[in-house]
């Protein structure tokens, strides 16, 4: 079927609806789809055939002469690819636009045909003039569409639309007419081809400035910054079926129209695309920060997008074959999801972005906004992702770093609004209003879903790399979302089940130190879950999260390549992501969280992208050989991508909150394990990277300074904690700290601690974080001073609470003590002495918060309401019997699991080793006999014990009404509790420390992009006049700056 | 001679722009576009122009054999009239939207519609 | 008055491009290679005598037909926007002076004449400066005319689509037509091309040209009424 059909039919039948009854409405509107089924058939028909190679691009000639006599129209891939959206598009938005279509009757449908009519034109089109023609078409049906909404306002934004696009028609005209006097010609290629042979006045003189105008009045329609008011206000106030077109279809055929017309200027050109796009990506992303309407959001998150994609088609230069796959995955990904998104807020009345709320009854709605979000963002699986990819491996081999940076600044503030509307979505009360659910609403929405996820997949397959949709880990955590009717129960046991199973199958492929990870993450992860069987009902989301994040860290533990090990932390973000948002109050928290770590994401991602320098796949290994030039800055890309995994102090804010305000049995797995994520990071860059100098500094003793200074001020910090969970979180701060500054110690034994430190803190804070979250359940607040004397209640928490703090503190005779023997070693045998200090000095504090645990919630007095508490659920206490046993097991026999390491970590390190002898622990400075140590305790406890229970004997007990208060009641009656604000002496000593001012540097940060954002919008007075004047500056302005520079 | 009307084909264009962007009132804008429209009309034209030749149509005056020696450049003149059409219908389509919005709001002030903003 | 000085330096700026390609601009002496083409073949090829009729119908035939859809477009959009605002039946009626007997008249006499005029122009677009947009508007100015004789006066609305409808339709047939029976789509040739300079010739141009300007005329005429019908806001 000729491509030219798709016109032909457009126009054929928008002309044969004006031939109907105005009576036929239902008659009409079945023509209409049906034109726009054919329409889109006819492109699928051509993409399949040229993507099967079945056929290549074809020119079509009109009017039986060649060009550039008579006008031609190309199908080639990219055509074939972009009408198919166009068409589609606008045959989804017919469906959805059913009421008003049928309110309006048939003019309002011819319409709708011509619109996507025009657009396909732009795309197929050869001729400049007819490339206007088209583009008018466009404006004017633009300007019709825009009035099927119900939204008043829609007339003063098409106005403004039609006041702006006549300043562009006549820049355009004139550009087209000068541009054929120079070229002879009006046919892209003839001029293109005249212009880079170089020999004709193409682009001298007065042809350059001919190519200007045109150029500019082309740019104008993908709305840059600042010359983009029209554009917002349209996209806000149209119905969202028309502002899914406008950004999908329009905004496609005006960046091929673009496209196009830079054959004609040639690469010199390119930065001027390339500088117009970024600022407006960047600009549009900051902008939207600060709305509070969905659909005017969504217009500056398209304007950044189609500002991207500018971007990309900005540096054509370079990618050569990449180029259709990055420009299009990033385009496709944009227009399937704010497609989606706009039919999504076409079925809720209300404008507010806190109104999506009403979706999270829906979870099949509120999928469907992930999914776009995602794809938005350009997480895993989606095109975007993978474009993204490719588009920072092909800059950083370049060097373009500014623009790299640009890009991944603007797509961090993009996944900021973004997801922070998406946590409104599932944490805000939602308003009394009904979601429309009608079924040709919602299939369209679907409809864009799978599209999204097909894209995905084919995106997988064309990469290259790896198609992250074929991970069998993956694929089991989305079957979940299949599952995800079934009872919670039984949907846990199925996790159970494929965490052992996976762990089973991969075993053999492992190393010791990934088969230490992958214990704690497979097994480990197991065994956290086992807690999850206390949940009742179906805990809706709860198993596709949680999956998603296993999957993602199985993933990076069997990664091979910078590929893989990027797409699995990308999953397993986006996985504890979801997971940390359900906790009750965790809506800031998971927003920090997912900002910070994309931020992260985005450092691995650039410094994988300049070590690789073009090649790909790039294994792991090769960051071993990457050159002395660019090695510092992947070593310091990657350490602060992983740091904001660890937590590592300055990137810490996330952590306290999204740890202690997730659910009882999310805590131990983002704890106990996802922080894990960063440090196996970390042991992959060190080891293949090792020492690295930056300047004459060396970079891992920065690292040392980073992990003493953490686990200093994460221990500080963590003693002055009230809430029992926010304690244990602060905490954790800290031992990522000492992991950190074992493994920048760069040997042996620094190492061997690490490793000590990644299975003991899985093992204590999980079992601390499930047995605090067990108390929470019962007493029902997570305030230590609320709490005490629990002892006798909860028998079972108290030993698992004084296990591990036992454990934690590194005092004889539980692992902890292990890792501090080893730990003390490895000091030894290094030579940063202040940071030493440092880290001996937290010690001690890590002491003083630890006891609190046990002082405050399980001895003193028992608060009244508390004394029918039962022991936490079984479930709960259940893990922990098992860390018990296993922290005893670990304590008297370490040599299970670090002696293979050991071993292994002799490969890199070969001094310095222990030496294992039974079971005794030999290093240069002494040896450690985990037996006779366990032995000495266990006589003194029993000796201690016995000596207690004798005094006991002689004991008086106190009861509660003893004591006399003579006082009135105070007005805060928790500050003459003596457990609230137990270091108050030591805070006004070392208070000064802890002072949030990171947090302030973080949040003077977020408050100056707001407050830039809230500036710049003032920007946009809401006159069209006004517009029109942007456009008109924007022009000038881009003259003087790329004509300026240009002989 | 050909540049003099080019010239004034520009001018009007600029006096047009200026007119679009200094009247406040929705009418005269639309006025003032035309005035522009005109002028870019009045360029194209212009650009075909070939001094001494003659109207592009066959007939006796001007044989199939030496048109080429004889005519003016027939392309612009075929732009121009599409251009005209073009322009003729955004202009009716812009009465039309000057006429909703008075009736919304009773004034032809650019700057009162401004409820869309930011 | 700010506003005022800052259009005045911005358009300066425009200003300067002009200026550049004014000052850059240096008239051809001789045919480009594209209107070479087009006054040595078009004789030939196609049989119009009038070469800018050829460009436009059948050259950038898909110009031509882009530029029809404008005007069904706009038409369209005018009456989808004018539609709420239309006279509600019920309502009274506006009273307006008698248009007078000169008017009433002349335009008795004149209407008649001016529609010949304008299928005379359309006709013969193809041998003479005119053709379907310049018939298109004279026919149209009839209706004018009859509308500014009586202002109250009702029109066949589906008169008018159907003419406008059968007229686009049958357009678009015509050029799918030319992609079967001939070199491609709007391809002329699939009428034969006569003889050179006389009415039936240039093979489908005139057809098309008269279907033009129908549709024109129509597409004008609906605007008008639709104009016309519309209220004054109250």
């Amino acid at each position: 079927m000729s491509p030219i059909l798709i016109i032909a039919i457009g126009l054929g039948t928008a002309f044969l609806l004006a031939f109907l009854d105005n009576r036929l409405r239902a008659t009409a509107y079945a023509i209409t789809l049906v034109a726009l089924a054919v329409m889109s058939w006819i492109a699928a028909d051509w993409l399949f055939a040229l993507s099967s190679g079945s056929t290549g691009p074809v020119e079509i000639f009109t009017a039986g002469t060649k060009p550039p006599f008579a006008i031609n129209l190309r199908m080639g891939l990219a055509e074939a690819a972009l009408t198919l959206l166009i068409t589609v598009t606008g045959l989804l938005a017919a469906v959805f636009l059913k009421e008003p279509m049928m309110r309006l009757g048939r003019r309002s449908m011819a319409v709708l045909l011509i619109a996507t009519m025009s657009f396909a034109g732009i795309v197929l089109t050869r001729d400049v003039f007819n490339l206007f023609v088209f583009f008018e078409l466009a404006v004017i049906s633009t300007g019709g569409l825009v009035l099927l909404s119900d939204d008043a306002r829609a007339l003063s934004a098409g106005f403004k639309y039609l006041i702006v696009s006549q300043v562009i028609s006549i820049l355009l005209l004139i550009g087209i007419i000068f541009l054929y006097h120079a070229g002879g010609s009006l046919n892209i290629d003839d001029l293109a081809a005249a212009s880079a042979a170089g020999n004709s006045t193409v682009l001298l003189k007065s042809g350059a400035l001919a190519f200007f105008l045109l150029f500019i009045a082309l740019v104008a329609e993908l709305k840059p910054f600042p010359a983009n008011g029209w554009a917002l206000d349209i996209y806000e106030s149209a119905h969202p079926a028309f502002s899914a077109i406008f950004s999908a279809a329009a905004g496609a055929a005006s960046l091929y129209a673009v496209d196009k017309a830079l054959l004609i200027g040639g690469p010199a050109w390119l930065p001027v695309a390339t500088a117009i796009g970024l600022s407006t990506f960047v600009a549009a992303n900051v902008l939207a920060l600060s709305q509070t309407s969905d659909r005017r959001l969504l217009g500056y998150s398209s304007v950044a997008q189609i500002g991207l994609v500018f971007a990309v088609i900005g540096q054509k230069d370079l990618l050569g074959d990449q180029y259709l796959f990055i420009a299009g995955g990033i385009l496709l990904a944009h227009a399937v999801a704010k497609a989606g998104l706009y039919w999504l807020s076409g079925t809720l009345p209300e404008r507010a972005l806190t109104s999506w709320a009403e979706l999270k009854h829906h979870p099949v709605l509120l999928f469907a906004f992930a999914s776009f979000v995602a794809m938005l963002v350009g997480l895993p699986p989606f095109p975007g992702f993978y474009a993204k990819w490719q588009l920072a491996h092909a800059l950083a081999a370049d060097g373009r770093y500014l623009v790299l940076g640009l890009i991944l600044l603007g797509a961090l503030i993009e996944a900021g609004y973004l997801f922070r509307w998406f946590g409104y979505a599932l944490k805000r009360e939602a308003p009394a209003q009904q979601v429309d659910l009608s079924l040709h609403k919602i299939g369209v929405v679907l409809i864009a879903v799978a599209a999204g996820w097909g894209l995905g997949y084919l995106w997988g397959d064309l990469s290259g790399l790896g198609n992250v949709l074929t991970a069998l880990p993956l694929l089991f955590a989305l079957s979940f979302l299949a599952l995800d009717w079934l009872p919670a129960k039984v949907k846990n046991a199925i996790a159970i089940a494929g965490l052992v199973a996976w762990f089973l199958v991969s075993y053999p492929g492992y190393d010791p130190l990934r088969l230490i990870f992958g214990v704690i993450i497979l097994i480990g992860g197991a065994v956290i879950l086992l807690a999850s069987f206390e949940t009742h009902g179906r805990r809706i989301g709860f198993y596709p999260s949680a999956m998603l994040m296993y999957a993602g860290l199985a993933m990076l533990i069997v990664a091979e390549d910078s590929f893989g090990f990027f797409a699995a932390w990308e999953i397993l973000t986006l996985g504890s992501y979801f997971l940390i948002l359900r906790g009750k109050k965790s809506e800031p928290h998971a927003l920090s969280y997912i900002v910070f770590s994309l931020g992260g994401a985005f450092a691995i991602l650039a410094g994988f992208a300049v070590a690789a320098q073009g090649t790909q796949p790039f294994a792991l290994q090769g960051l071993a050989d990457v050159s002395a030039t660019f090695a510092p800055y992947v070593f310091i890309l990657l350490a602060a991508g992983f740091m904001t995994k660890t937590a590592a102090i300055g990137l810490h804010i996330w952590l306290p909150g999204a740890h202690a305000e997730a659910e009882t049995d999310v805590s131990p797995m983002v704890s106990g394990i996802l922080l894990k994520a960063g440090l196996y990071g970390f042991f992959i860059l060190l080891m293949t990277m090792g020492k690295t100098q930056f300047y004459g500094v060396e970079l891992t003793y920065v690292l040392l300074w980073i992990g003493a200074l953490s686990a200093l001020l994460g221990n500080l910090m963590a003693i002055f904690q009230e809430d029992a969970k926010r304690l244990l979180a602060y905490s954790s701060i800290g031992q990522m700290g000492y992991a950190l500054f074992g493994l920048a110690l760069m040997n042996h034994l620094g190492w061997l601690m690490a490793l000590m430190f990644v299975i003991n803190h899985y093992v204590y804070k999980s079992m601390l974080f499930l047995s605090v979250g067990g108390i929470a359940k019962r007493t029902g607040t997570k305030l230590m001073y609320r709490m005490g004397g629990l002892i006798t209640l909860m028998p079972l928490s108290f030993i698992a609470v004084l296990v591990g703090i036992i454990a934690m503190s590194g005092v004889p005779p539980l692992s902890g003590f292990g890792g501090r023997w080893i730990f003390y070693n490895a000091i030894m045998s290094s030579d940063a002495r202040l940071p030493m200090v440092i880290i001996f000095l937290s010690g001690p504090i890590a002491f003083l918060y630890l006891f609190r645990l046990i002082h405050t919630i399980f001895l003193g007095q028992l608060k009244d309401e508390h004394r029918r508490l039962k022991e936490a659920p079984f479930w709960i206490v259940l893990p922990q019997m098992l860390f018990v046993a296993f922290l005893i097991g670990f304590a008297i026999f370490p040599g299970l699991a670090l002696r293979r390491v050991d071993a292994y970590l002799g490969s890199f390190f070969p001094s310095h080793g222990l030496a294992w002898e039974g079971l005794t622990i030999t290093s240069e400075y002494g040896y450690w006999s985990p037996v006779s140590i366990m032995i000495v305790v266990a006589v003194i406890f029993v000796v201690l014990l016995a000596w207690l229970v004798f005094l006991n004997h002689r004991a008086q007990k106190v009861k509660q009404f003893n004591i006399v208060f003579a006082a009135e009641r105070p007005y805060r009656p928790e500050t003459t509790h003596f457990a609230w604000n137990f270091f108050a002496p030591y805070r006004k000593a070392l208070g000064f420390l802890t002072e949030p001012l990171v947090t302030r540097f973080w949040g003077g940060i977020t408050g100056t992009l707001h407050g830039t954002a809230d500036l710049t919008r003032r920007f946009y007075t809401g006159d069209g006049q006004v517009y029109a004047f942007h456009f008109v500056g924007f022009v000038v302005i881009v003259y003087l700056l790329s004509m300026g520079v240009r002989p | 001679m050909i540049l003099v009307s080019m010239a004034a084909g520009f001018l009007l264009i600029l006096m047009g722009l200026y007119g679009a962007l200094t009247n406040r009132n929705i009418l005269r804008m639309i006025v003032a576009f035309t005035i522009a429209s005109t002028g870019v009309n009045l360029v194209l034209v212009s650009v075909g122009y070939l001094a001494g030749r003659t109207a592009p149509i066959l007939d006796a005056a001007v044989p199939v054999a030496d048109a080429a020696e004889r005519i003016i450049d027939p392309v612009p003149q075929a732009l121009v009239l599409t251009a005209i059409v073009i322009g003729l219908g955004i202009t009716a389509l812009m009465l039309a939207y000057a006429f909703k919005l008075y009736e919304t709001k009773r004034t032809l002030d650019i700057s009162k519609f401004t409820e869309l903003k930011g | 008055m700010i506003r005022h000085a800052l259009a005045v330096f911005f358009l300066l700026g425009l200003g300067t491009v002009f200026a550049g390609l004014l000052l850059g601009y240096s008239p051809d002496t001789e045919l480009n290679l594209t209107a070479r083409y087009y006054a040595e073949n078009t004789a030939n090829d196609l049989g119009a005598a009038n070469i800018v009729t050829a460009i436009i119908v059948t050259y950038r035939g898909l110009d031509t037909l882009g530029e029809v859809t404008v005007l069904f477009l706009t038409a369209a959009i005018v009456a989808l926007v004018l539609a709420q605002s239309r006279h509600q039946p019920g309502t009274p009626q506006r009273v307006l002076p008698p248009s007078g007997e000169l008017l009433h008249t002349g335009s008795r006499l004149l209407v008649p004449l001016i529609v010949l005029f304008g299928v005379y122009v359309f006709v013969n677009g193809h041998l003479t400066p005119g053709g379907g947009f310049q018939g298109g508007a004279i026919v149209a100015s009839s209706m004018l005319l009859l509308l500014l004789t009586d202002p109250l006066r009702r029109f066949g609305h589906r008169m008018i689509a159907r003419v406008e409808s059968l007229s686009g339709l049958f357009y678009v047939a015509i050029g799918v037509l030319g992609l079967v029976l001939a070199g491609g789509f709007l391809d002329n040739r699939i009428l034969p091309l006569g003889d050179f300079g006389s009415l039936f010739s240039a093979g489908a141009i005139p057809i098309i040209y008269s279907l033009v300007g129908l549709k024109v005329g129509a597409e004008f005429s609906s605007m008008l009424v639709n104009l016309s019908e519309t209220e004054k806001p109250q």
